[in-house]
C-alpha cells in the first residue's frame, strides 16, 4: 500500500482579487489547506510619493497626501500641514483647528466603517456591508459639501482650512451623530450578532503584545493586542488635549478584537465631535502664511493618529520652496508585517479574514 | 523634567559610542557613526526610567555628502522620544541591521535598500520591496537621473490612425 503524501502548494493571491483591498499579492505556502508561510509582494501601487514631494513644492503636495490612506483623507493632510505648520511655527485659528476635528473624527468613522463592511465582506456577508456602506456615504455627502469631492478631499491648507462648511453642513452633521447610536446596533445586530463571522473571527490570528511591540505595531492593531497607547493622548497634537474622551483597549488579540474595537473607537469620535460641535467659536479658517511657503533650514518630525495608525512625515528642510528630502511613515505597510506571523498554521480561508482585520490600504502601503 | 533625565542618558550614550547630540523641536537627535550603530540602539532601549524602546521608523537620507540612516524611536509606556541618525560613507553605504532588536525593522530597512542602496548586514531577507527586481538604481539618491518630462512625452504619443 502507498503512503500518502500531500506536497506543498504554493498559490498566488493577487493582485487583481477582491479580498486584497487594492493591489497587494501574496504568495501562500500549503500543506493541504493549512498555511505554512506567506511572502507579502507589494509595490503594484507604487508611484513614488517620496520622490515626486522633492520636485514639488509644499502646498503643491497636499493632494499627492490624499492618496496615501484614500479612505481617510482629511487625516493625511492634517498629518502634513502639522508638519510643514511645525517647522514654520505657523499658529492656525481656533475655528480651524475644530473643524480639523471635526473632519479629522468623521474621516476615522467612516474609515473604520469600510473596515468593519470590508471584513464583513471578505466573509460573504454581503448585507452587513451595504449597511455601513449606506452610512459612510452621508459622510461623503458632508465632505462634499464643503470640498466639492467625496474621497481625496483636499480640504486642508498650510495655515488652516480651504473652505468654510456652508449652512447646510451643520444640519447634516447634527442628524448623523443623531443616527449613529441606532446604526451602530444594527452593525451589531448584522454583523457582530452572526453566530458564523464570529467563528471564523473569535480566537483568530493571535497577535501577542509582545510581538504587537517587537513589530512596531500601531493604530487599532496595536490597541487589540491590549496595549494602551494614542497619539491623540501620549503626544496631543491639535487640540485634543481639551476633548474628555477614552481610548478603547481590549485584550482579545484576536481577529474579533481588531474589528470590534473599530466599533469602540466609533463611539469616542462620536463624542469628540459633540463636544467640537458644542465649542467651535467663530472666526477665520485661515492665517496669515506667505504666499510662498519657504520653511527655515531645519528637519522635523510629526506623527498624529491615523484610523488605521500612526502616520508620521519627516521633513528635511534646505531652506527653498521644495523639501530636500520627504519621508512618510506610512502605517499599515509596518503593520503589514504581521501577517506572515500571524497567520502561520491557520487555514487558508482565515487568512483573507486576518487581512481584513489589518485595514491595510494599498495607497498607503505602496506610496 | 523627563527630559532632563533622557538628556543626561544620551549624552552619557554620545560619549560611550563617539555621538554628537544635536536637538531640533524638542527632540534630541544623536548622531553617530556607522559602525556604532547597535550599540547606540541597545543602549537606547535599555535607557533606566525613559527607555525608547520602540522603533517607530526607520529611513534613508541623502545629504548630498554621506547617507543617512534615521531611526526615530519613542516608547509605549511613556511620551519620551529621540532621533538617531547614522552616518556612512557614500560609496558603499553598509551597516549592520537592527532586525535582531525589533523585528519591526524588516520592510523598513528593505526599503531604505530599495530607495537608497544602503547594505543592511545580517538581514534576513534583503530584496527590493517597492521596485521590481531587476530594477536598476536607487531612485531617491540625489544622483538618480529620472527621466526627462520630453522622452515620456514621446512615449505616449499616439501614431495617427493607430
Amino acid at each position: 500500500m502507498s503512503i500518502e503524501k500531500t506536497e506543498e502548494l504554493i498559490l498566488n493571491m493577487g493582485p487583481q482579487h477582491p479580498s486584497m483591498h487594492g493591489l497587494f499579492r501574496m504568495v501562500v505556502h500549503l500543506a493541504g489547506e493549512t498555511v505554512t508561510n506567506i511572502e507579502p509582494k507589494i509595490g503594484y501601487l507604487h508611484r513614488g510619493m517620496e520622490k515626486l514631494a522633492e520636485s514639488r513644492t509644499y502646498s503643491q503636495f497636499i493632494p499627492y497626501t490624499d492618496r496615501l490612506d484614500y479612505l481617510a483623507s482629511p487625516h493625511n493632510n492634517w498629518a502634513y500641514v502639522q508638519t510643514v505648520e511645525k517647522l514654520m511655527g505657523v499658529e492656525i485659528p481656533e475655528r480651524a483647528e475644530y473643524l480639523r476635528v471635526i473632519f479629522g473624527e468623521l474621516a476615522r468613522i467612516a474609515s473604520h466603517q469600510v473596515c468593519i463592511a470590508s471584513t464583513a465582506l471578505d466573509m460573504a456577508g454581503w448585507s452587513a456591508w451595504s449597511y455601513a456602506f449606506r452610512d459612510r456615504e452621508r459622510i461623503c455627502d458632508m465632505y462634499e459639501m464643503t470640498a466639492g469631492s467625496r474621497l481625496t478631499v483636499n480640504i486642508m491648507r498650510i495655515g488652516g482650512m480651504s473652505a468654510e462648511p456652508p449652512e447646510e453642513f451643520w444640519p447634516a452633521l447634527q442628524s448623523f451623530l443623531d443616527d449613529t447610536p441606532e446604526m451602530l446596533e444594527e452593525y451589531y445586530g448584522i454583523f457582530f450578532g452572526n453566530e458564523i463571522a464570529m467563528g471564523r473571527l473569535k480566537n483568530v490570528g493571535i497577535l501577542t503584545k509582545e510581538m504587537a511591540e517587537n513589530l512596531s505595531i500601531t493604530g487599532p492593531v496595536l490597541r487589540a493586542s491590549g496595549v494602551d497607547y494614542d497619539v491623540r493622548k501620549a503626544e496631543p497634537y491639535s487640540i485634543y488635549d481639551r476633548f474628555d474622551f477614552d481610548v478603547p483597549v481590549r485584550t482579545g488579540c484576536d481577529s474579533y478584537d481588531r474589528t470590534i474595537i473599530r466599533m469602540d473607537e466609533i463611539v469616542e469620535s462620536i463624542k469628540i465631535i459633540k463636544q467640537a460641535v458644542r465649542d467651535i467659536p467663530g472666526g477665520p479658517i485661515m492665517a496669515k502664511v506667505p504666499k510662498v511657503i519657504k520653511p527655515p533650514v531645519g528637519e522635523v518630525y510629526h506623527r498624529v493618529e491615523n484610523p488605521k495608525g500612526e502616520l508620521g512625515f519627516y521633513i528635511v528642510s534646505d531652506g527653498t520652496t521644495k523639501p530636500t528630502r520627504l519621508r512618510i511613515r506610512p502605517a499599515t505597510f509596518i503593520n503589514l508585517q504581521m501577517l506572515p506571523i500571524v497567520a502561520k498554521g491557520w487555514k487558508i480561508q482565515d487568512v483573507v479574514a486576518i487581512f481584513a482585520t489589518l485595514d491595510a490600504v494599498l495607497g498607503e502601503v505602496d506610496k | 523634567m523627563e527630559n532632563k533625565v533622557l538628556s543626561r542618558y544620551v549624552n552619557e550614550l554620545a560619549s560611550r559610542v563617539n555621538g554628537v547630540v544635536e536637538e531640533s523641536f524638542g527632540v534630541l537627535v544623536l548622531k553617530v557613526q556607522a559602525t556604532y550603530i547597535i550599540e547606540a540602539l541597545t543602549g537606547a532601549k535599555s535607557f533606566p526610567d525613559v527607555p525608547c524602546d520602540f522603533l517607530h521608523d526607520l529611513c534613508g537620507v541623502d545629504s548630498g555628502d554621506h547617507i543617512e540612516v534615521v531611526y526615530q524611536l519613542s516608547s509605549l509606556h511613556g511620551p519620551q522620544l529621540m532621533r538617531v541618525k547614522a552616518t556612512m560613507d557614500r560609496e558603499n553605504p553598509v551597516i549592520d541591521s537592527v532586525t535582531r532588536i525589533w523585528e519591526g525593522a524588516n520592510y523598513l530597512e528593505r526599503e531604505a535598500y530599495d530607495m537608497f542602496g544602503i547594505k543592511f548586514k545580517g538581514h534576513p531577507n534583503l530584496k527590493r520591496i517597492y521596485m521590481w527586481d531587476d530594477f536598476e538604481g536607487y531612485p531617491l539618491r540625489k544622483d538618480y537621473v529620472t527621466e526627462p518630462i520630453e522622452v515620456r512625452n514621446v512615449v505616449r504619443t499616439r501614431i495617427e490612425g493607430e
